[in-house]
């Protein structure tokens, strides 16, 4: 299909990726899923627990049939740690995706730019399709691209925040440039805002506080769905340039002659 | 008591040293902050602990149970039920009796262990405690420890055998009421024991919890001094995990009797206080608290809560436990009881929110 996007070997018609982390229970997490059609979901490997079905996020996210797994390194604070969770995430799940997320100072959980670096490139050569959690840097984009990352995923603003698109200008800068696909990961509050990262060209946003943390999180799930799509069919087709309404009704340079142009 | 902690200028006492003028900022407000307030300003700081808390930690509380060790104490604390001059049976766990201890928890679904000790003695000193780290770090996926205070060696060894972090309260910042309350004992040492949870970070371990222990001090003065404590670490340690708890005192058999009595309504107000200065920090309630207390506050500040806890040595297991706790549980649910209840505040218990591989040595 025209509309699919593919990350390592598979594609995928929806561009809503889901956090799981956050939910009140694993029955609201679920709604919320399927309410949001998405076809990715993350998942903490933390929060895998294969000895209390009651604890454990992995089993109900696997009986998911048309949503595909997405192990996560949260906790990890430097790239062996990341590997190590990378590698056990993939023995339990089978899935080829890991979500590198280092964030050595477990509050503010900013992501490591060295040793994200340092864990993609490693992870890539175990074969992994490999999505990192990185700040809106357009540098490390790239390099991350280079040694062979599935997708880059900068994020909007600080996790949970809810602040939204805060590093627009950095983000506009990686999505220019790539040629993997731009997920805005963190800090999204509103289905608005999901619709400006799709229609300023990222391919796919991932969502979990706005949705998990939400009066209605089913409800919310559905409305960030619709605005990714309709942020991405705005992208599609075609945008008037922002200057459009600026623009002088008669020309200003006729002035010139034509022989100088 | 050194200048990066003394909290005299903002208590209108002689500034210790320079200002830094972005603690001063931060110090003020969390001052403001434990201002009395009447019922409707207490509501709206309520509203803003459960925006932020469901903002940084989602609608989850995660679970841990505190595993006695021993019961031996040197120690004088005043306000203690370990103290040396308690009558009291002492105990400590041999293998077997570890064994049943962890096996009771491991069938609660238990998967974050805090492992206590009194302070160092003959029988129960570094290594004992490093063996049972050892052996705990093979059951479950998180284990800390709260003991005596130790040397950065020893809280290296401590990490190599898979504890992720230590508790530690200094029970009071006021150096001379902690002289008074500490009556013999190693803990009597105000700075060694101040200076613990650096030296535990400075080791490479992840997380310090630390936290006085209401009712002892002016708890304003106290506050200010474990907020203080907190920014501190922050900046030296960048990748500190940093928690606080809220530990009331209570009356003690000895004669001992708080001094400041903390309301539970300030006991709320201070939490509040502490979730919106420090919205990323996971606070801590236990089980000294009641049940309508405990689930009143889950989720409005709080985000990390013991469960179905013992404070006796050997008291999961099926063995003779020593007869009193270090202090008396107030909140006796188990722990399907007490999950209902956090479920039906649409709250997720976590027990497992760690995992093993990432604190590998």
């Amino acid at each position: 299909m025209a509309d699919c996007f593919r990350l390592g070997d598979k594609e995928f018609e929806s561009r809503l990726i889901l956090g799981t982390g956050k939910f009140s229970d694993v029955k609201t997490m679920v709604a919320a899923i399927n309410a949001s059609g998405a076809e990715l979901v993350t998942v903490a490997l933390r929060r895998f627990n294969r000895e209390r079905e009651s604890d454990d996020l992995y089993g109900p996210l696997a009986a998911l049939e048309k949503v595909t797994l997405m192990p996560n390194t949260s906790g990890a604070r430097n790239a062996d740690e990341a590997v190590r969770a990378a590698l056990l995430g993939r023995e339990l799940s089978g899935s080829p995706f890991v979500k590198v997320e280092i964030h050595p100072n477990p509050h503010h959980l900013m992501p490591d730019p060295l040793e994200t670096f340092e864990a993609a490139r490693r992870l890539v050569k175990e074969g992994f399709s490999v999505m990192p959690y990185v700040s809106a840097d357009p540098v490390l984009a790239k390099r991350l691209e280079e040694v062979g990352c599935a997708s880059v995923m900068p994020l909007g603003s600080a996790i949970g925040s809810g602040h939204g698109l805060q590093t627009m200008e950095m983000l506009d800068l990686i999505i220019r440039d790539s040629n993997v696909p731009v997920i805005v990961d963190a800090g999204l509050r509103s289905p608005s805002e999901a619709a400006a990262a799709m229609e300023a060209g990222c391919a796919a946003v991932l969502v979990n506080s706005a949705i998990a943390a939400a009066g209605d999180p089913a409800a919310m799930a559905a409305a960030f769905a619709r605005a990714v799509a309709a942020g991405y069919s705005g992208r599609i087709a075609g945008l008037i340039d922002r200057s459009a309404f600026a623009s002088a009704t008669s020309p200003l340079t006729s002035f010139l002659s034509e022989d100088d142009a | 008591m050194p200048s990066w902690l003394d909290p005299g200028s903002w208590l209108g006492g002689p500034a210790a040293g320079r200002l830094d003028a972005r603690d001063d900022t931060e110090v003020r407000r969390f001052l403001g902050l434990l201002a009395p307030r009447d019922p409707a300003g207490l509501e709206r700081m309520a509203q803003s602990a459960l925006s932020l808390t469901r903002r940084h930690f989602g609608r989850t509380i995660s679970l841990y149970a505190p595993l006695y060790l021993s019961n031996y104490c040197p120690g004088g604390c005043a306000y203690c039920g370990f103290a040396s001059d308690r009558p009291q049976q002492r105990m400590k766990l041999d293998g077997a009796a570890l064994q049943k201890e962890m096996d009771a928890l491991k069938a609660l679904g238990i998967e974050d262990v805090l492992l206590l000790t009194g302070e160092r003695t003959e029988e129960v000193g570094f290594e004992y405690l490093l063996e049972c780290v050892g052996r705990a770090a093979r059951r479950f996926h998180r284990v800390s420890v709260e003991a005596f205070a130790m040397d950065t060696d020893e809280y290296r060894r401590l990490g190599d055998a898979g504890c992720t972090g230590i508790t530690l309260y200094q029970e009071t910042y006021d150096p001379e009421l902690y002289e008074e309350l500490h009556r013999w004992g190693p803990k009597k040492d105000y700075t060694c024991r101040l200076d613990a949870p650096a030296r535990a970070l400075e080791a490479g371990l992840r997380a310090v919890g630390i936290g006085v222990l209401l009712g002892l001090g002016d708890p304003t003065f106290d506050a200010v001094c474990l907020f203080r404590h907190i920014l501190y670490l922050r900046r030296r340690f960048w990748q500190a995990g940093i928690l606080v708890s809220f530990p009331r005192v209570c009356s003690q058999e000895g004669g001992y009797r708080p001094a400041h009595e903390m309301s539970d309504n300030s006991l709320a107000q201070m939490i509040f206080a502490f979730r919106m200065c420090l919205p990323d920090v996971p606070l801590v309630l236990s089980t000294r608290e009641r049940p309508a207390l405990r689930d009143g506050l889950a989720g409005l500040g709080i985000s990390r809560m013991s469960v179905a806890s013992r404070t006796t040595v050997g008291g999961y297991g099926d063995s003779p436990a020593s007869e009193k706790g270090q202090f008396d549980v107030n909140d006796g649910r188990d722990v399907a009881t007490f999950c209902d209840a956090l479920r039906g505040k649409k709250l997720e218990p976590v027990f497992k929110n760690w995992d093993a591989v990432l604190s590998l040595p």
